[in-house]
């Protein structure tokens, strides 16, 4: 490892580090615009000159692109790099408009803390500046090309990096210009980024554009929770609203990035433009009611049903979008009071199969999503990364880049930015295609040295499984993975068969008794759901016989602690009959969900902006996001209110678990398990290894070293029994469109995709349909009328609904169906 | 708008390549030969051919000085404007042209004839200055001459007529 000397401070620093990030180590921050950790050096801005006084270099050079190395002598501060720097910044502010007043990156501009640092002040330049026409860029992102300093940070992170390649680089010299074609909304679902990245302020953030100055806001390190990654971002808010979220670098985690559903969908927890979207007030029967009234008559009317029917006749719900506080106490009050519950799933096989995700995952298996992109080979089985978990994406697409080999096994039209391999396999054969090429990369010599647990299991694979319509070779893919050694699995939980999960850790697990360096990633549905699974027993009840215990009315209250079953179920009509039933609909929430309309008490809860909370990633990781702000109607866009008052409008809302355990009466809850830490501990034994006192837990990995399951003996052969005849309808998720907080969120409106349903070319043509058709798809009774998008890259046989805004596919009435020809007609 | 047969054409030489972007800036020379400058509708037909995005295609066409983004006259005079020429009277053979053919300095003639645009060293140092039009370099060059040059192009029926 080379030592080296900077600014009369020794530090050593892992072969292949940068001066410039040996100096950062030591906490000297040299000055830069083109450098970037995730980009890489280009040495274009000469910002980062320094001197270089004893060592294989000698004299001014720029430090972003020399590697430290044994015995240089490195000077910052020397008064020629000094001037150096001084001229190079004079030189990019030939052309600054000098707008900082009414500039939005203005408090948080590096060119402007540089400028300020090095001294430059004063014009010398008498000429006229160049400037630029700007580009509308859709709704995230505002354009203003006359601050640019052409760094080329945004086109390299944006083609480079992020792969998506309708920005960039145009013109030449002085009139070099950063832009589109033509106007229009960038492509790119991770264009906010672009906002974090631009060292001044060509690229701002829309929805906070001016609208507050960085000083003014209040920030806190917070945690996204629109999918299940946990990317860490940094709350800003202002005047009770949160104004703006911004990526928060996590090396483990999201890096330095994150997508614009997270970035942009936090409107939800404002009530939208106009605030007036988010139930703000306690109500009874409709009515708003005090806080106070509304938890005693939920506590009394709860307190009168489990006298009069007992406990069992009242249930709860959860979900995944619960912090773990609230999915901690929500299990609790259930054991103590007898309540069923809590639910946390609608979908029982949805729930079974992160269940068994969560079981499989150990220490030795799990990566990070950062280790995905040291990954040589990855198979993505049933998940559509871009729509499911955006972010795993971009990582997959740095494996990609490194030329690591990707395969997609899914019967959706998948796309990504990067280049792969698609398997359109139908979800009954994501397993045997799976599974045959794990075996085929297993030598003889390889399966000699295994244990007989893992031979078995090796032996039980199916052997090859060609896909002759799609040209894809699996042989020839089992060969690549054969020479890889550090192969991923990435495994979905949403349209795969309930063995999946299971089978991909075995798979993962067998590549490692082979010898690689294999690992396991799922992507689970919503941003507590690996706790959820943690939480609830092999035999916890499912949605659906609950359900039908409150027809039977033996169930005679609920409780849903965010959740929404009129959005998660299928059954539209027959939830709607249900709940009608009920005695008691208690409703906690933060959203305007159907559910909050219709309860007969409802409570508003927190949003992870203003309470302390802690959420699971897929990998195990506990992340704990602070509280931004204490939250209330924003007073934001008119002029604070003259009124004088003592309590804050909106200022009612208290976290889930803190109106469960007032709700629930249960003074002894918190008697014999003092602090929040102790109850998360007492719910999960998962947690004790963190310490039982500790609160809060930020970071750990709450994943055992080994896991308990393995080597399930796979499905040789396609399931035996009626195949049901005709089109296998799934209902998918799709970014910005179809997740929960996303959908009441208002800055996301302007890029919903259109509605569609998705159905390959030849199966459509087969059916006289073709694309851009508006069908009517059949039920019983009932249909779903959309709009037909036909594509090749994906599996025949089956249909794609998105569960998304526009589309009515709660009167499925289960969560997935077959669907006869003849019931899609054109309309 | 490119017809059948030049996107025939261009095919053929894209096919020859080891990679398709190879050619972008043979492709966009070509169309230019028929159409004289890089129109958004050929951009966009041009980049098809060629599996690039639009964009990726115009960072190429923008970087380049002998791609016109613009429509330009049937002769695109460049004056070179590198050291050498600029030394020797760049701007007074720019003025000279700019008033002799009716051209602003940046534009095209009102008769559709002449462009007059700037290039930087096309090395003709020794003859400086220099410049070229429609792919012939002219050097050492004199009022006298360049009248010469203007003439005989504005007499001349050879070029094609914009389509």
């Amino acid at each position: 490892m080379p030592r080296l000397v900077i600014d009369d401070l020794e530090i050593e620093v892992p072969k292949g580090t940068k001066v410039i990030d040996a100096a950062e180590r030591l906490g000297i921050m040299i000055p830069r615009f083109c450098y970037h950790e995730a980009l890489g050096a280009v040495g274009a801005c000469r910002m980062c000159a320094v001197k270089f006084i004893q060592g294989p270099f000698k004299g001014i050079q720029m430090s972003c692109m020399i590697d430290a190395q044994d015995g240089m002598i490195v000077s910052t501060t020397d008064q020629e790099a000094v001037d150096f720097r001084k001229r190079v910044i004079e030189w990019l502010m030939i052309n600054h408009p000098h707008d900082c007043p009414v500039c939005d990156e203005g408090g948080q501009c590096l060119l402007q803390d540089e400028t300020v640092s090095s001294g430059h002040a004063r014009r010398r330049y008498p000429g006229k500046k160049r400037t630029y026409r700007n580009q509308y860029l859709g709704p995230f992102i505002a354009h203003e090309m006359n601050r640019c300093i052409h760094c080329y940070r945004c086109s390299r992170y944006y083609q480079e990096f992020s792969g998506y390649r309708d920005l960039g680089p145009l013109q030449i010299g002085n009139r070099l210009y950063f832009g589109r074609f033509k106007e229009g909304r960038l492509e790119s679902p991770y264009s906010g980024n672009l906002v974090d990245i631009c060292p001044t302020g060509v690229y701002t953030d829309i929805p906070a554009r001016y609208k507050v100055r960085r000083w003014d806001l209040q920030r806190s390190p917070s945690v996204c929770i629109h999918c299940a990654l946990g990317c860490n971002t940094i709350g800003n808010a202002h005047y009770r609203a949160v104004m703006r979220v911004e990526a928060r670098m996590n090396p483990y985690v999201n890096g330095y990035f994150l997508c614009d559903e997270g970035r942009f969908g936090f409107s939800y927890t404002n009530g939208g433009a106009d605030h007036a979207q988010r139930p703000w007030t306690s109500k009874i029967g409709g009515a708003d009611v005090t806080v106070e009234a509304a938890l005693a008559e939920s506590s009394s009317k709860l307190s009168e049903i489990a006298a009069v029917y007992g406990p069992e006749a009242i249930v709860a719900l959860g979900s995944a979008r619960n912090s773990l506080e609230t999915q901690s106490m929500l299990s609790r009050l259930c054991r103590r009071k007898g309540w069923l519950g809590p639910v946390w799933f609608t979908d029982t096989a949805v729930y079974r199969k992160v269940r068994s995700a969560v079981e499989r995952l150990d220490s030795g298996i799990a990566v990070s999503m950062r280790e995905i992109e040291f990954a040589d080979f990855v198979i993505i089985a049933g998940a559509d990364l871009l729509n499911e978990a955006p972010m795993a994406a971009i990582a997959v697409r740095q494996a990609s880049r490194k030329n690591a080999q990707i395969v997609v096994i899914d019967p959706r039209p998948i796309s990504l930015p990067f280049e792969f391999r698609h398997v359109p396999a139908v979800p009954g054969q994501i397993e045997r295609c799976l599974g045959s090429l794990v075996k085929g990369s297993i030598s003889k010599e390889e399966l000699k040295g295994l244990d007989s647990a893992a031979k078995g299991f090796c032996k039980a694979l199916p052997a090859k499984f060609g896909d002759k319509e799609s040209g894809i070779s699996i042989p020839e893919l089992a060969d690549q993975l054969m020479a890889s050694r550090r192969p991923v699995i990435v495994c979905g939980t949403g349209i795969v068969s309930e063995s999946t999960p299971a089978l991909a850790a075995d798979c993962a697990q067998l590549l490692r008794e082979s010898g690689k360096k294999a690992g396991l990633f799922y992507i689970l549905p919503g941003a507590s759901s690996f706790s959820s699974a943690l939480l609830s027993g092999p035999d916890a009840k499912g949605f659906a016989e609950i359900l039908s215990e409150i027809e039977q009315g033996s169930i005679k209250a609920l409780i849903a602690a965010e959740s929404d079953p009129f959005r998660d179920f299928p059954d539209r009509e027959r939830l709607d009959k249900a709940l009608s039933q009920l005695d008691l609909l208690v409703a906690i929430d933060y959203l305007p969900t159907e559910t909050v309309k219709r309860a007969s008490v409802f409570l508003p809860s927190s949003t992870v902006f203003e309470m302390n909370s802690t959420f699971v990633n897929p990998e195990g990781r506990v992340q704990h996001a602070e509280r931004v702000h204490a939250g209330g109607v924003p007073i934001w866009g008119a002029h604070p209110p003259r009124i004088v008052r003592n309590f804050i409008p909106g200022g009612d809302h208290q976290p889930a678990w803190e109106i469960l355990w007032k709700i629930s009466a249960e003074t002894s809850v918190l008697e014999s398990v003092l602090t929040l830490g102790e109850l998360i501990a007492a719910e999960m034994p998962a947690f004790e290894a963190t310490g039982k006192a500790q609160y809060p837990v930020n970071q750990a990995r709450i994943i055992p070293e080994k896991s308990e399951g393995s080597f399930v003996k796979p499905k040789t052969r396609p399931e035996q029994g009626q195949k049901p005849k005709g089109f296998n309808l799934l209902l998918t998720d799709r970014i910005f469109a179809s997740r929960e907080p996303s959908v009441y969120a208002d800055t996301l409106e302007g890029v919903f995709p259109e509605p569609a349903l998705f159905m390959h070319s030849e199966d459509a043509a087969a059916a006289g349909l073709s694309d851009g058709d508006t069908v009517s798809v059949g039920l019983e009774p009932g249909s779903i009328e959309v709009k037909l998008s036909v594509s090749e890259r994906m599996a025949r046989g089956v249909l794609i609904l998105p569960r998304q805004k526009g589309i009515e596919w709660q009167r499925m009435k289960d969560f997935s169906a077959w669907i006869a020809l003849e019931r899609i007609r054109k309309i | 708008m490119l017809s059948e047969e030049l996107k025939q054409k261009l095919r053929t030489m894209i096919a020859d390549a080891e990679s398709p972007r190879e050619k972008a800036v043979d492709v966009m020379l070509e169309i230019q030969e028929r159409h004289l400058w890089m129109s958004d509708e050929a951009m966009e037909e041009a980049s098809d051919l060629l599996g690039m995005s639009p964009l990726e295609l115009d960072e190429l066409a923008t970087f380049y000085d002998f791609i016109y983004r613009s429509p330009v006259g049937n002769y695109v005079i460049h004056v070179c404007d590198s050291a050498m020429c600029w030394l020797e009277g760049h701007q007074r053979v720019m003025d000279y042209i700019s008033i002799r053919a009716n051209v602003p300095i940046g534009g095209t003639s009102p008769d559709g004839l002449f462009t007059l645009l700037p290039v930087c060293c096309i090395g003709y140092c020794d003859r400086a200055p220099a410049m070229v039009i429609n792919r012939r370099v002219y050097g050492k060059l004199t009022p006298e001459k360049i009248d010469r040059i203007l003439d005989k192009l504005a007499g001349e029926n050879e070029f094609h007529p914009p389509e």
